[in-house]
């Protein structure tokens, strides 16, 4: 506890959603204005910047589209990631996951020949599969052999991404690309409807919704969830009720990883309609989907509004680079001053600033 | 001899410009930042040249632009005034076509892409014949006769040039061997600097590549051993170690396309056989590590004193050679080729018949390694 004029600014380790708001909203405002400050060093008024990004990405519809577009796969990593970190399964991977699915799912599209109608839904179950058990096996070394999940799960997204080289540049590369490193197209059936108009694959969007919701129910309301979050506040607790640990975390991987996949598998259906480079599939949804479920909090349902926001702020990449010319490092920059204001704003979310009773002592 | 003029004619029409007051608006999508010294950074450098040349013309660039966002990215463009919309990237192909359908009036020129449509045409500057000088020189320094090549991606476009290269140190040392290791990324100065010294540790003592980076020559620079500049301009990073290299004016093509757009011989409507496959004659290549310089005359003296029997000129000093191959090559008749026939493969096998050369198709998806090339070569045709 801390004197300050006539506040108490004291320890206080539950923080009410109103305070998580407050400095989160606060911490946004200050990265903006630090931005802000780059934007006019740089010979844009930031004035015209803002309004020219808040204009062009959520008062535009092509341009919410594109939000939209980029929050998909965030959404569905992120929830699952929000489902393992609340499990204390540090999963660093959906990066690789998400391309496992890209590639479960193209394997389908390309040898697989369905009727349409079996064929995409064939393709979304493989690319869970694929990207589940590209996380279970992270978390069967850390349940059995205590192996580190973080490195585990982060170095796998190496082998995934050469696993998809590999692909593209070996047995899968296609008759039609001239040689260069691509899959053949996909057949038409193979592909995701789009909303007319843009170029978001609203079948995937509905999955990623319904993945949120049906988490949040999961984590929320079922026997299962309730371990889930048990193992995750206390492991000790957890093993001393005889709460099965392994079947528990294990499930919790799968799902995560096969949330990514999904993330994946609309990727290649739904924008590429081919499997391709890695870092062009990805854009390194897999990561920010880390920072998804980092700002969510927990809260699968949170998870909606943090993908969106990440989404509006890949958005704003292109307005920056289209409309106000700039280069394109400024969006990592922009990217990663809002990160650095969040992360360092978290310390304030467990003080809470009250006017002192009189009497009261420093 | 008519074409050039033509060009030319057009090009002056464009420069002082019959529809004085109306401005063309063009713009380009790159697939990497500008500053990358290699692919985007050529591109970039043709659209500031053009620019300069053309008083009517207005540019806009984005750069980075991954695959996945090209065809949203070029509905933006449109809507922001772009008539002409050049796509600098083959991962760009599918995108461009789907934008050209729906955007009819506006025209679109894809590089390196095969697929064309009425209002989208293709454009390459390409370096196989300066490979192949590039090869004499290199085959000539070579004390090891180990050639090294570090490559980025087992493609047809590199295939192509390594294949070029290796016939060029071949025709002036043919016992030499040009040893290739692929790093499988267009930009990676790390994978470049290991692929080198590795090269090095194999005893390979001259080098060239394709990276968008001048790693290669300056960790051969290290040790002293000469290389050869990729791409862009890069004989300044090792002055006295740069012999000659490849270099591109994609201005040339730029200023010739946006010119007759400007005045009309060019519509979203005739594109459909418009494909420009420039090389030496048309001036969008240039040999040397450095703009009008072909060869460091630091090793001018050496390549002078290298004295091979060449089949056609007899005895012929190397620098001769490159010099009188680069001269035939830049005629408009072509009256030389590397990959005149016969030649084999290194299994033996012919590949291009005595009498004729490798269309622009067989060259463009061209698989097979010429004899002499050693190393892994994926999807090599048995």
């Amino acid at each position: 506890m801390r004197r300050l004029g006539p506040f108490v600014i004291e320890k206080d380790l539950v923080a009410p959603p109103a305070r998580v708001l407050a400095v989160s909203t606060l911490a946004l405002l200050l990265a903006f204005a630090a931005a802000g400050v780059i934007f006019w060093a740089y010979g844009v008024s930031p004035w015209l910047a803002y309004k020219t990004i808040v204009a062009e990405t959520l008062f535009s519809k092509s341009g919410f589209a594109e939000a939209v577009r980029r929050a998909i796969p965030l959404l569905l990593a992120g929830v699952g990631l929000v489902l393992a970190f609340r499990g204390q399964f540090w999963n660093i991977g959906a990066e690789g996951q998400l391309l496992l699915g890209a590639v479960a799912a193209s394997g389908v599209a390309l040898f697989v020949h369905a009727p349409a109608a079996v064929e995409l839904p064939l393709m979304f179950a493989a690319g869970f599969l694929a990207g589940g058990l590209w996380a279970a096996l992270p978390a069967v070394l850390k349940l059995r052999l205590g192996v580190n999940d973080v490195l585990t799960t982060l170095m796998l997204n190496y082998v995934a991404a050469y696993l998809v080289g590999w692909l593209i540049h070996g047995p899968w590369r296609g008759k039609s690309a001239f040689g260069f490193a691509y899959s053949d197209r996909f057949p038409a059936g193979a592909t995701l409807p789009l909303v007319p108009g843009t170029y978001v694959h609203w079948p995937t969007l509905l999955l990623a919704l319904l993945a949120a919701l049906l988490v949040w129910l999961a984590l929320e309301r079922t026997p299962w969830g309730y371990r889930v979050r048990v193992i995750g506040d206390n492991p000790e607790a957890a093993r001393y009720a005889h709460i099965p640990l392994f079947g528990v975390v294990f499930a919790a991987a799968l799902v995560s990883g096969g949330l990514a996949g999904l993330a994946g598998v609309g990727e290649v259906a739904g924008v590429h309609h081919r499997l391709l480079d890695a870092y062009q599939i990805s854009l390194g949804y897999g990561y920010t989907a880390i920072i998804v479920a980092w700002l969510a909090r927990g809260n699968p349902l949170g998870a909606i509004l943090t993908a969106l926001f990440m989404g509006v702020i890949f958005a704003s990449g292109d307005v920056m680079k289209l409309a106000l010319q700039m280069p394109f490092r400024v969006t990592d920059v922009f990217n990663g001053l809002i990160l650095f204001f969040l992360i360092s704003s978290e310390r304030l979310l467990y003080y809470r600033v009250r006017l002192a009773q009189s009497g009261e002592e420093e | 001899m008519r074409k050039v003029f033509l060009t030319v004619l057009v090009v002056l029409l464009g420069v002082f410009g019959w529809a004085q007051g109306d401005k063309l608006k063009a713009c380009w999508i790159y697939v990497g930042p500008v500053g990358d010294y290699g692919w985007s950074h050529a591109h970039d450098q043709g659209r500031i040249a053009a620019a300069k040349a053309l008083p009517w013309l207005e540019t806009q660039y984005v750069e980075s632009v991954p695959e996945a966002q090209a065809e949203a990215y070029m509905d933006r463009l449109v809507k922001q005034g772009c008539q002409v919309i050049f796509a600098t990237s083959f991962g760009y192909m599918d995108s461009v076509l789907a934008a050209a359908k729906k955007h009819p009036n506006v025209i679109f020129a894809h590089a390196t892409g095969f697929k064309r449509a009425p209002n989208v045409a293709t454009y390459m500057a390409d370096f196989y014949q300066l490979y192949y000088l590039n090869g004499l020189m290199a085959g000539a320094l070579t004390k090891s006769n180990k050639v090294g090549y570090v490559g980025a991606f087992p493609i047809p476009e590199l295939k192509r040039h390594i294949s070029a290269f290796a016939l060029g140190v071949r025709a002036v040392n043919p016992d030499a061997k040009v040893l290739v290791r692929w790093i499988y990324e267009w930009y990676n100065p790390a994978a470049a600097k290991e692929a080198t010294e590795a090269l090095i540790a194999d005893g390979a003592d001259v080098f060239a590549f394709t990276e968008d980076s001048p790693t290669v020559i300056q960790v051969a620079a290290e040790k002293g051993l000469p290389s050869f500049s990729h791409y862009s301009p890069m004989q300044r990073f090792a002055p006295d170690y740069v012999v000659s290299g490849q270099l591109v004016h994609w201005d040339k093509i730029y200023i010739d396309f946006l010119s007759k757009v400007y005045a009309g011989v060019y519509t979203p409507k005739n594109l459909q056989n418009v494909d420009y496959w420039w090389l030496l004659p048309q001036g969008a290549v240039e040999l040397g590590g450095k703009f009008g310089e072909p060869i460091n005359p630091k090793f001018i003296p050496v390549l002078k004193a290298k004295v091979v029997d060449h089949p056609v000129f007899g005895k012929i000093s190397v620098y001769d050679l490159v010099m009188k191959e680069l001269a035939l090559m830049k005629d408009d008749e072509l009256a030389f080729d590397p990959f005149q026939g016969p030649v084999k493969d290194r299994h033996g096998k012919l590949r291009v018949p005595a009498g004729l050369r490798m269309t622009k198709q067989q060259l463009e998806s061209m698989e097979w390694a010429a004899p002499g090339v050693a190393g892994p070569w994926p999807n090599e045709p048995k």
